[in-house]
């Protein structure tokens, strides 16, 4: 990790003095793990691969800005994070229609199959899937990542935060508030199973 | 006893692990919060992790493909002109900070170690009287020369004086007016002295110089008269003309007092 933070400031020396395809060794060490995060926001593994090279883009005009001390690969994956956040937040109009013109919660009671159903298993599983991204879809794009960081990233409040340039409190609110509106989505599948 | 609200339920199924949490000992004596707790992590688990599509060692490649075409070259010397300037600008008014300060502490250290060293240069207490005196008495002689010069000059004048002409008498009592003032200083120094001759001569000067100078309105023929008669009855021209002639060997009698310290 030391040794990789070394070579991340190397190169970052060497860009800023005029070597612009040193970028590339930093393009190629960190673009998975920025793939990663940003597959789980979006959800979308198109807008995931955009939102990679998009991080990178901000992250190449911002690196005169970048404080020596920190280390690049958090530096990055916030700005990643970012940059996943703008992309839901931008289509947030469309899919809050989509959430406007769900289906209300006792209609998703009489859709969702029963598990003594037995061989409607694989059925089932798929419908829970898509509650699942229903109710997903149903947070704001703030609340959406600060859950998927906290619940898939293992991010302090502090770090998501930091990422979402908001204070600790803010961020736990946020969380709160998702974990509060997915358990309201998911409760008729509860109630049925 | 106080139930978890849903949020500290939520807070603890993070923070789990992270040790110090009352939440934990709560749970384990209340049933009803145990329960609840446990729906929250049912719920939760439901939103297991989806595996991302894997990437393969390639795309980190293909990104910097996709993205260099677009990117342009930093320029090293416009940015390390930059940045050295600001530094070896910060460095530069961080010096002059420091070279000020320290000129300054100087100066009030060199400036407290002059006024001491004056102090421990001075001269021990017996010798003090000496050296303040003999300069004092060296200008008080000086004004008397001075004063006796002019009173003679005064006298020379009055004694030839018109007293038909306005435009002789009045200069008179203007000078007779200034060197009364002069004559009083003299006179005290000359008794303090112990110079009787010198303080009787002066004595009789001021009486003239006090005539002159008061006199109301024109001075007439008859108290012209009356004073130059006055001035060669006591023979003060002549006594003022003896005392200037004594003032250089009164001078250095004083001074070879002065060294055999007698003052």
């Amino acid at each position: 990790m030391v040794r990789m933070g070394q070579d991340d400031q190397a190169a970052i020396r060497a860009i800023l003095a005029g070597d612009k395809e040193a970028y590339g060794a930093l393009v190629a060490r960190h673009a998975s793990s920025l793939f990663r995060v940003a597959f789980r926001i979006t959800g979308n593994e198109a807008d995931a691969d955009d939102v990679v090279q998009e991080a990178f883009l901000r992250g190449y005009r911002k690196l005169e800005g970048f404080e020596s001390r920190s280390n690049f690969g958090t530096w990055i994956y916030r700005i990643a994070v970012r940059c996943a956040l703008d992309r839901i937040g931008g289509k947030k109009v469309d899919e809050s229609r989509r959430v406007a013109e769900a289906p209300d919660l006792e209609q998703d009671q009489v859709q969702v199959a029963d598990a003594a159903a037995g061989p409607d298993r694989l059925l089932l599983s798929g419908e829970i899937g898509a509650l699942q991204e229903a109710a997903m879809r149903s947070l704001t794009a703030t609340e959406r990542t600060a859950f998927v960081l906290r619940h898939l990233e293992d991010c302090t409040t502090g770090e998501i935060g930091a990422a979402l340039g908001i204070g600790p409190n803010a961020a736990k609110q946020a969380v709160f508030r998702a974990v509060q509106k997915l358990r309201l989505r998911l409760a008729p599948l509860r109630v049925r199973i | 006893m106080n139930h978890l609200k849903e949020e500290e339920l939520i807070e603890h199924y993070y923070s789990r692990g992270e040790g110090g949490d009352a939440a934990q000992e709560h749970l384990e004596q209340c049933a009803r919060c145990a329960e609840a707790f446990k729906a929250l992590e049912d719920d939760l688990s439901e939103f297991a992790d989806v595996e991302p599509p894997a990437r393969d060692a390639g795309y980190g490649e293909r990104v910097w493909q996709a993205i260099s075409g677009t990117l342009p070259a930093y320029e090293a010397r416009k940015r390390s002109w930059l940045h050295i300037n600001l530094w070896q600008g910060l460095s530069y008014a961080a010096a002059c900070l420091l070279l000020v300060g320290v000129a300054f502490f100087a100066g009030r250290q060199w400036e407290h170690k002059q006024v001491q060293s004056a102090v421990k240069s001075q001269p021990p207490p017996v010798q003090q009287p000496v050296i303040p005196t003999q300069p004092r008495e060296r200008v008080v002689v000086v004004v008397l020369s001075d004063h006796l010069d002019r009173s003679e000059r005064l006298l020379v004048e009055l004694k030839h004086a018109d007293a038909d002409s306005e435009e002789t008498v009045s200069p008179l009592r203007d000078e007779a007016r200034s060197l009364l003032a002069a004559n009083r200083i003299c006179r005290q120094d000359a008794r303090k002295s112990d110079d009787p001759d010198l303080a009787r001569a002066l004595e009789n000067l001021d009486r003239v110089l006090a005539k002159v100078a008061n006199h109301p309105g024109r001075m007439d023929a008859a108290d012209l008269t009356r004073l130059q008669e006055e001035m060669n009855a006591d023979g003060l021209l002549f006594e003022v003309r003896v005392l200037r002639s004594r003032i250089p060997n009164r001078q250095g009698a004083k001074a070879a007092r002065t060294e055999g310290g007698e003052i």
